[in-house]
């Protein structure tokens, strides 16, 4: 079977620090890293995610959720993320590099207003500087 | 046919779980919050009525390999029961005597397992089995 033509760009050419490929057996499912954004405190890191197009797409966002451990407000301790384009803001127009771009944008500007790990949000919000510390250090601790 | 891969599909059954099913007679969720890989599950059990396992719970653990749901999930009774499916030493369901399980299908969940084990206990040939007293564990 043929990759689908949006399947064929994205494996050839991945934006920077993004990179993705389709299983074998499964051609809408991929393995995806995202390589932590330079001045954020998961600079240095690799992060890895799985995504899955859905039978409904591209009518229905993808689905995708990190593999690798991150401290982050808007991703919870199973790596599922809070990103409005993932839910009632994805429109058929956006494509996976458009979601995977938006996810690497999210590592640097987290927001703890809109949060999915309460705790986390919380230690961004009461002090940042600390809750980046901790950021780096799961950085260094799980991403390498 | 989009085939949904083991971790969305456990994601899936995790969020139904989370929102609580039916009527609660059955329940499951992750044993542990920060199991990225979501291997091991609780799962409980309420006692049908008009049976011995009436006002009893029941509480199992489950193991989602990493090939579920292509296999079955690995299931055991925590709390003692006397069931001709579960193995009496150690709680564990023996596979080939519970159909959800021998017969396993990829559309099958940890719903449908806990469901058909539930719908097992009231069947005429065992819920009037003698139990073991209530609250003992294996």
């Amino acid at each position: 079977m043929a990759l689908p033509k949006e399947t064929q760009r994205l494996v050839a050419d991945p934006a920077p620090g993004i990179s993705a490929a389709p299983h074998d057996d499964n051609l809408r499912y991929f393995d995806v890293s995202i390589t932590g954004p330079d001045g954020s405190p998961f600079q240095g890191g690799v992060f890895r995610l799985e995504l899955y197009l859905p039978e409904e797409y591209p009518m229905s966002p993808p689905k995708v959720r990190f593999l690798t451990k991150i401290y982050h407000p808007n991703i919870d301790k199973l790596g599922r993320i809070c990103l409005d384009i993932l839910k009632d803001k994805w429109s058929p127009a956006l494509q996976i590099r458009t979601v995977l771009l938006s996810i690497q944008a999210l590592l640097s500007a987290p927001n703890p207003d809109d949060p999915l790990a309460t705790d986390v949000a919380k230690h961004y919000k009461e002090n940042e500087a600390a809750a980046k510390a901790v950021s780096r250090e799961w950085t260094e601790k799980y991403a390498q | 046919m989009a085939k949904v891969p083991r971790n969305f599909r456990l994601l899936e059954e995790l969020e139904k779980g989370e929102k609580g099913i039916g009527d609660g007679s059955i329940s499951y969720g992750l044993e542990d919050g920060d199991d990225i890989m979501m291997l091991k599950w609780n799962g409980t059990i309420i006692g049908p009525g008009h049976s011995v396992h009436e006002n009893r719970i029941y509480n199992l653990k489950i193991e989602c390999g990493h090939d579920y749901p292509d296999a079955p999930p690995e299931v055991s009774f925590l709390s003692r029961v006397n069931l001709p499916f579960v193995n009496a030493a150690n709680g564990k369901v023996e596979r080939h005597k519970l159909p959800v399980l021998a017969n396993w299908e990829r559309k099958s969940t940890l719903e449908t397992v806990l469901v058909d084990i539930r719908k097992e206990m009231a069947a005429p040939s065992n819920r009037k089995l003698p139990q073991p007293p209530e609250g003992s564990t294996y």
